[in-house]
């Protein structure tokens, strides 16, 4: 009897040892991970099945279609379907033309500050300004300034000549670079904070001696103060691509997808097809491929630019 | 005594007082002051026309001096139930700001210091939820409430916002305190501390830079939100988002109401970036070299 | 004797007991109406936000004590509103009593689970609702779907789109116009849509007040579906085989015909439409965007929108027309007769909330389709769906002062909604919305100038068989 009390209080000091091993760190992250897991794995999950499945949610009613498991029917029509082509050729155009604004103007913008001696911290915040507008708004607005009889800019334009006779809005060609536009303008200040931030932590050192060896400021821009942003510049551009691709608030404002799918970007066709026409499962299917793409982007921005943080 | 050319541009690098330098300061002025002019003027637009009544909104050339008319703000605080969408706002980003602050930081600590097996792929997970398209959450998000009858209600949005809020707050938290170096918490460890008062006394006031600035983010984003609260709250619980875009009525764009919720919705995070203004430029990039 | 005597006291204390069960059983009027009072039911209400909806909300408190019935109203626009109902009604949620039955999405895809209110309105103990009070064409189009016995909701409201036009623009140069024409060119049925291009044309040429004649609204959206449909129904074409499709509605439609020798012409029509004669923002256009341009003053001088937006245009804090809108039918087509694109919409129960709740939203179904409620509408700007509302010698008054705006064009409206000028709507199936967007995705394109009229309506018709179901079957009755 002794022995077997013995052998089961070692069991049970065994165990106890091998809980308190369990980090407490461990615990720390337990509740952030059980709320995601939660709120994010069954959406996930049941956004993965329903691209399997033609389900029209609709409630009964459904002669010709029923719920069925149609395989990769969904798939092979995203993967087939021109249109598609189209919505992401238009939505590479935007992310392209905007988040290549946003970084140039962003470090252009953050170097001018970094400049400034006098109320440099108001300017900064000033400047942040476009960034706290909610999207909704900004579409408002861009609806409201942008507009062909009375808005402000419109005006301006014609003043200048330009766009007398385009419906910035109704062709095809400016809906878009409108909509990059409106773009720009709120998420730049976000990419000058960032890099400015970065800035201010260079170190001093290689631009005094870069500096005593003649290099002029082009050469020090070029050369030392960009590769050495590099780290920030990736913060920034994972940042904006995550958000890039999933926020389509503004263009359901303004151009709803634009004069012939000029501003039709995956996520409206998404939601066309999930809210308007009720294919949920071809919806589940251009939702999925939307996830995949951004995670290969956030993949390579990163392989990308460790790479070449090397030099 | 004669300054050798060396040492005189040694002067130009650090003093700047050439003619060349001088035109090139009043450029780069200017250039800046383009900007600022671009990033503000839409703010300044906004404002001047909630002052104006809706006809005159439309008139062009645009009137830059004229009377103020304080009908559009008027017209606002009359409307029905315009303080709940406030109230609603405010309720919804506190909470989902508090949640991802208090769990975010614990979860940030815990992937940047512990010894967890797959740690990294964890915090990869975990980003990459944030990535999810809001349009393909409204779905399931919206079956999974409703089977606990949580649709209508506030707790459904802030769940909801949690999703992206949560993510993001685990990232930047786990960046800012993969930068704090380890010696003093290991001090303290050898001090006698366990690892959480480590955690609460030591990392977390180092870290309060990037704590505020993803605090004030996080607040932002979901203050900001229209896709989920358009679908998640009705009638008494809509948020101010959803009020601004029920101005988009069939009957025309009630332009000047716009403007003034425009104006509520933008100045309680503006003044919150104004207020952390110091933390906002260091705390975002705390965790850059990650 | 005996046996009559028998009889005769059998039959009277029948009649007696029958006399008092009826007088015990039977409700007043009034019980009809307070049954619920004192339970405590709170019933939430869905609806888009139209000027209907305004003027029921004002009301809401006299209903409350009427009836002793709360009632919660979210007002919403129509992408939202179809999509919370969507999720609503998909999911068994009974969470909305009443909702606003978007006629394209709500009773194709859900008609089985909304209320059938031939019982209620059948029912002695609830109040009752004489039907053929209202337009049959709203009715039919609103009101039922496919099965001709089961009455799924009540008529709410009847947006239509309707030509408004500057009265003082035309009296000013109708001379001049007809010196060069030949015709007077006062809107109206009697003129033809050709006729209405060249009024556009010559507005734009000669006219100063204004910057252009014709404005439309061709944003790609439903406003280019709704816009576009006035000139197709105009050229005799129809939309799918089923005949049934457009007026009972359908779950299978047949094969579309768009592809038609007059849906192209109706095409073509309208491309040189929008393309050259009309306002250039056209494009970019809804119905919103163009009710602004049209109460600005100085964009355009004719515009087809719903007819609701009389009461923005009267409004002179939102408008700088007041006074000088004239409303029209729509030009005539080839078949002689004028078509005005109708979009009203039926109030519905949803199935899923219990009986009392069912039974206690009907009465306000009914109390919204009582002629004071109905009445109340003018005054808001619009016009009521109950044939005697225009009746009432009250509103006869308002009609010849033109009091309200609603009032102005009642008489034009009367007129649209009559069963021989508002003969179609749209298809009424199940898979609607997504030939909607394939439709008028297609048109965008051709008005931006990607593809020509042809390739476009023939893009259309292979889009929307393949939606329909219609590619499948013949290639099953192939095999």
């Amino acid at each position: 009897m002794p022995i077997l009390k013995n052998q089961q209080r070692e069991e049970c000091v065994g165990k106890y040892k091998r809980m308190k091993k369990i980090p407490t760190e461990f615990w720390m992250v337990l509740p952030a991970l059980i709320v995601l897991v939660v709120i994010t794995v069954f959406p996930f999950i049941y956004t993965v099945q329903l691209s399997f499945k033609h389900y029209p949610y609709i409630q009964v009613q459904s002669h010709i279609r029923r719920v069925e498991w149609v395989g990769l029917d969904n798939w092979i029509r995203m993967l087939t379907d021109p249109k598609v082509g189209r919505y992401w050729i238009v939505t590479l155009k935007y992310v392209l033309g905007a988040l290549s604004c946003e970084i140039a103007l962003g470090i252009a913008a953050a170097l001018l500050l970094n400049r400034i001696r006098i109320f440099q911290d108001l300017l900064t915040t000033l400047s942040l300004s476009p960034m706290f507008f909610a999207p909704v708004l900004v579409g408002l607005l861009g609806r409201y300034m942008l507009h062909d009889s009375y808005g402000v800019y419109s005006y301006f334009a014609h003043q200048l000549g330009l766009f007398e006779n385009i419906s910035i809005f109704g062709d095809g060609r400016t809906a878009l670079l409108a909509l990059i536009a409106l773009d720009i303008w709120e998420w730049t200040p976000l990419v000058t904070i960032i890099v400015l931030a970065g800035l201010k932590s260079l170190p001093r050192e290689p631009f005094e001696a870069v500096s005593i060896d003649g290099a002029n400021a082009w050469q020090r821009l070029w050369y030392l103060t960009l590769p050495m942003l590099k780290p920030v510049l990736l913060v920034a551009l994972i940042i904006r691509t995550m958000d890039i691709l999933r926020y389509f608030v503004k263009f359901l404002i303004t151009t709803r997808g634009g004069p012939a799918d000029a501003t039709k970007i995956v996520a409206i066709a998404v939601y066309d097809q999930a809210f308007q026409a009720w294919r949920m499962g071809y919806a589940a299917t251009l939702t999925l491929s939307m996830l995949i793409v951004t995670i290969v982007l956030g993949i390579v921005f990163v392989r990308f630019f460790a790479g070449m943080g090397q030099e | 005594m004669k300054i050798s050319r060396l040492q005189r541009k040694e002067q130009k690098a650090f003093h700047g007082y050439s003619l060349t330098d001088f035109l090139a300061k009043v450029g780069l002025t200017i250039i800046l002051g383009v900007f600022l002019f671009w990033w503000l003027f839409p703010v300044y637009w906004m404002i001047s026309s909630a002052f104006k009544v809706d006809v005159s909104m439309f008139t062009l050339p645009p009137t830059w001096i004229f009377k103020p008319d304080l009908s559009n703000f008027r017209n606002l605080f009359a409307t029905k139930g315009f303080s709940s969408y406030v109230v609603n706002s405010v309720i919804v980003a506190l909470s989902s700001t508090t949640i991802a602050v208090i769990l975010g930081s614990l979860a940030g600590y815990g992937l940047a210091r512990g010894k967890i097996r797959g740690k990294n792929h964890i915090a990869f997970w975990m980003i990459s939820t944030r990535m999810a398209p809001i349009v393909g959450m409204m779905l399931p998000l919206y079956i999974l409430f409703g089977r606990f009858r949580l649709v209508g209600t506030l707790r459904a949005l802030i769940l909801a916002y949690t999703t992206f809020n949560l993510p993001f707050a685990v990232w930047l938290m786990r960046g800012f305190f993969l930068e704090i170096p380890r010696d003093v918490e290991e001090a303290a460890l050898v001090d006698g501390c366990t690892k959480l008062q480590t955690f609460f006394h030591i990392a977390l006031p180092l870290a309060k830079p990037g704590l505020v600035a993803m605090a004030a983010l996080c607040f932002m984003f979901a203050w900001n939100d229209y896709a989920f609260a358009v679908i998640f709250t009705s009638g008494k619980t809509q948020t101010l988002p959803v009020a601004c875009q029920r101005l988009m009525t069939e009957y025309g764009i009630v332009w000047g109401q716009v403007m003034t919720t425009g104006i509520i919705l933008v100045a309680p995070v503006l003044f919150l970036g104004i207020v952390i203004r110091k933390y906002l430029v260091r705390g975002l990039t705390m965790g850059a070299i990650r | 004797m005996k046996l009559r005597k028998k009889i005769l006291l059998l039959t009277v204390t029948v009649l007696c007991i029958s006399f008092l069960a009826g007088a015990i059983y039977a409700m007043t009027e009034e019980e009809k109406w307070t049954q619920f009072e004192g339970k405590g039911i709170t019933l939430n209400f869905l609806t888009e936000d139209t000027p209907a909806a305004g003027a029921i909300l004002d009301l809401l408190p006299v209903f409350a004590k009427k009836t002793g019935i709360k009632v919660n109203v979210t007002r919403t626009n129509v992408g939202d509103l179809v999509t919370k109902l969507m999720l609503e009604l998909g999911s068994g949620s009974s969470e909305i009593d009443i909702i606003y039955a978007a006629r394209w999405q709500i009773p194709p895809a859900y008609s089985s689970v909304l209320v059938d209110v031939t019982r209620f309105n059948n029912d002695p103990t609830l109040p009752h609702i004489p039907m053929d009070d209202f337009f049959k064409p709203h009715l039919i189009s609103t009101s039922y779907f496919v099965d001709k016995r089961r009455q799924i909701g009540v008529p709410h409201d009847a947006s239509t789109l309707i030509w408004f036009y500057r009265k003082d623009i035309f009296d000013k140069y109708k001379k001049a116009f007809m010196a060069e024409k030949g015709y007077d060119w006062t809107p109206g049925p009697n003129l033809n849509w050709e006729q209405y291009k060249e009024i556009a044309q010559w507005i734009n040429d000669n006219v100063s007040e204004v910057k252009y004649g014709a404005g439309h609204m061709a944003k790609q959206w439903n406003s280019l579906y709704c816009d576009f449909s006035n000139v197709f129904w105009a050229w005799g074409a129809r939309g799918f085989e089923n005949p049934n499709t457009e007026s009972w509605g359908v779950i299978f439609p047949g094969r579309c015909l768009w592809d038609s020798p007059e849906a192209i012409e109706a095409a073509k029509f309208y491309k040189d439409l929008i393309n050259n004669v009309a306002h250039p923002s056209c494009p970019s256009w809804d119905w919103s965007d163009l009710a602004e341009a049209f109460a600005k003053g100085d964009e355009i001088a004719m515009s087809f929108n719903w007819h609701d937006f009389v009461v923005t245009f009267e409004d002179p804090a939102r408008s700088k027309v007041p006074g000088k809108v004239g409303v029209a039918l729509a030009p005539k087509g080839k078949d002689g007769k004028s078509h005005n694109y109708y979009s009203g919409a039926a109030l519905a129960i949803n199935s899923y909330v219990p009986e009392d709740h069912q039974r206690a939203a009907w009465l306000f179904l009914v109390w919204q389709a009582s002629i004071p409620v109905q009445k109340a509408i003018f005054k808001k700007g619009s016009t009521p769906v109950r044939k005697s509302a225009y009746q009432d010698p009250e509103v006869r008054q308002w009609i010849a002062e033109k009091r309200y705006p609603g009032a102005g064009i009642a008489d034009v409206m009367y007129e649209a909604w009559k069963p021989e000028n508002l003969e179609y709507v749209e298809a009424k199936m199940p898979m609607f919305v997504e030939t909607l967007i394939i439709q008028y995705t297609e048109l965008a394109y051709m008005l931006q100038g990607l593809k020509t009229p042809e390739q476009a309506m023939k893009d259309i018709v292979d889009q929307v068989n393949q939606a329909t179901g219609w590619t499948d079957l013949q290639e099953k009755l192939k095999q």
